[in-house]
């Protein structure tokens, strides 16, 4: 089910190779050739040389060059301090760049001109609200008509399976469905691109596994890129069509593994096994190198 | 469901059946998670609320009385609580209960609406502008904490007996308690709800609107709590003070004119009536509201106990 891992050490010379080669080419490793993503379409997020550090302090992200094609579900992995979840804040357009570029294909990175729908480890539900008028304030921020809000909000919560569940306020829900609130909450902003900052670290592992495939569904269902970031090595595998690994201190690209067929995962498969196995060890050797 | 090993079937149709499963799974996972609430009937929540305060009442009155009957002491130091109740009926057959009363839950009304038109933008204001923030903030704290009786004779000389004293009096009760409790209300909003916010593509004007004014409301309620006592405190203190002039007669007045008179059960009964004022508008206002806004954000520990 999945392909040869790209010679992850190697990750400089790969995102290095990229600026030199015809621009357009997503950076997918040589086994599986990139039939289905012919060059001409544009990244839905291209990432060039970002590097980002907070005042004089130390580099937080270090020539990080990705791009990102439209529909592709991406996971950024990492351990703690890797810069994950900054990246993720400068694709958002929620922290300005030190140096490089971030182009969204609406060209555009500021949260209130289009750019990307983000969804956080707390679901940061409004709790005032309940959870149809916190899908419904979305979308009333995005600019939707008064009289279409609540038909809208009530489809979004049905895409959730939550449709039963419009009238309740967040603390009458499961972490889960908090989360899935938050979901639906993150599509009615109708951005192409997805950003999730461990959307799903909180919750216990049931749940995890069950959100795994609704998230899936989800994914499946509106065509949208999203952009995962987790600490969770099995939850990378189990759902990245691409996982990037990230090394810490600066974070820098480390490694890059691609999965060509990615129907019927499930958490407990055993080529979800295999890739976690993979990567960890991968990752394990970047921490290593910290203790130098 | 069962399993199908043998032939594979048409992908859309697995698609289908593994989407049920899914809505299945999660449905039940929701149900398992969801708190289950017990039902219990309406009437006895209200009555395990409102006996216990009666029976307490009943029973202070009740020992109140006793001892009056058994010491017997001289009824113009220590009036039993007929005494007491036969001199608020004096006062109601001449009017000046009814009078005092109005007059003065009038003023601390009225003073009290003008005191959050006036505190609230100045609580916004101070909220968001950090400068302003931090030259009038130790003010606006140390104002809460100094008696606003304290600006009664400065009133007098300069508004002289008249309404304008009281007025201003009251305002200055309360306009920092509701100014501190918006102000703390706004400092407590989750850094996390405005970057919300701020994804959705929320302006300056909504953010503060649809995210930051009602996520301050908790807050903002109980300034507004306390600012109702310190306007109602205030009151009294002035209208005990400044007697006369073209100030009406308000229950401090009654207070004071009962106290000229050495009419002890009078003096009583006026501070009881004062009391269940304050008691019944903290049960008619601001109970219900404070506990219907936790309630909606599960903030009241074990809903309506």
């Amino acid at each position: 089910m999945i392909s040869a891992p790209v010679g992850s050490a190697e990750a400089g010379s790969l995102s290095g190779s990229k600026g030199a080669v015809a621009a357009l080419t997503p950076s997918f490793d040589g086994v599986t050739p990139p039939a289905a993503q012919p060059p001409a379409v544009d990244p839905a997020v291209r990432l060039s040389h970002v590097t980002k550090r907070y005042g004089s302090g130390p580099l937080v992200l270090d020539d990080v060059t990705l791009d990102i094609a439209p529909g592709e579900f991406v996971c950024l992995l990492g351990a703690s301090g890797c810069g994950k979840s900054t990246l993720l804040n400068l694709i958002a357009g929620l922290e300005p760049l030190t140096s490089g570029e971030i182009r969204t294909a609406t060209g555009s990175l500021s949260p209130s001109k289009g750019g990307a729908a983000v969804m956080f480890q707390e679901s940061a539900l409004m709790p005032w609200l309940t959870a149809r008028k916190n899908v419904e304030l979305a979308l009333r921020l995005r600019g939707v008509p008064r009289g279409e809000r609540r038909e809208e909000a009530q489809r979004l919560l049905a895409t959730v399976n939550l449709a039963e569940a419009g009238d309740k306020r967040p603390h009458e829900l499961s972490g889960g469905m908090r989360q899935r609130v938050a979901l639906a909450r993150a599509l009615a902003q109708d951005r192409p691109v997805l950003l999730m900052d461990e959307p799903f670290a909180a919750l216990d592992a049931i749940t995890r596994d069950l959100l795994h495939e609704e998230l899936e569904r989800v994914w499946r269902a509106t065509g949208r890129t999203i952009v995962f970031v987790t600490h969770n090595v099995r939850e990378a595998a189990r759902l990245g069509q691409r996982v990037i690994l990230l090394s810490s201190r600066p974070g820098r690209v480390a490694g890059e593994w691609k999965v060509a067929t990615t129907t019927g995962r499930r958490i407990e498969s055993p080529e979800v096994a295999a890739l976690a196995t993979e990567i960890t060890a991968e990752l394990r050797k970047e921490i290593r190198r910290n203790a130098a | 469901m069962p399993r199908d090993t043998t032939v594979p079937r048409p992908s859309s149709e697995r698609s289908e059946t593994k989407d049920d499963e899914l809505r299945t799974l999660s449905a039940g996972l929701d149900r398992l998670q969801s708190a289950q609430g017990e039902l219990r009937p309406r009437w006895r929540t209200a009555l395990s609320k409102v006996l216990p305060p009666i029976v307490l009442l009943l029973a202070l009155l009740a020992a109140w009385q006793a001892y009056v009957v058994i010491a017997d002491p001289r009824p113009d130091i220590a009036p039993g609580p007929l005494q007491v109740a036969g001199a608020l009926g004096e006062a109601w057959e001449t009017g000046r209960l009814q009078e005092a009363v109005l007059t003065s839950l009038e003023r601390g009304v009225i003073g009290f609406l003008i005191a959050i038109a006036v505190g609230t933008p100045l609580g916004l204001l101070l909220a968001e502008w950090k400068p302003l923030r931090r030259a009038a903030g130790p003010l606006i704290s140390g104002l809460t904490v100094l008696p606003s009786v304290a600006w009664v004779p400065a009133a007098i000389i300069w508004f002289g007996l008249s309404d304008a004293t009281v007025y201003f009096v009251i305002l200055m009760g309360a306009i920092p308690s509701i100014v501190n409790g918006l102000l703390s209300g706004i400092d407590q909003v989750p850094p996390q709800l405005r970057r919300v916010g701020t994804v959705l593509g929320a302006s300056r004007w909504q953010l503060a609107t649809a995210v930051i004014l009602p996520a301050a409301l908790p807050g903002y309620v109980a300034g507004l709590k306390q600012g109702w006592a310190f306007s109602w405190r205030s009151l009294m203190a002035a209208e005990i003070i400044a007697v006369g002039g073209s100030i009406g007669f308000g229950l401090g007045s009654m207070l004071q004119q009962s106290r000229e008179l050495a009419d002890l059960a009078g003096v009583l009964g006026t501070i009881l009536l004062i009391l269940a004022i304050g008691i019944l508008i903290e049960l008619a206002i601001f109970g219900p509201l404070e506990r219907r806004m936790l309630q909606s954000r599960g903030l009241a520990l074990g809903g309506d106990r």
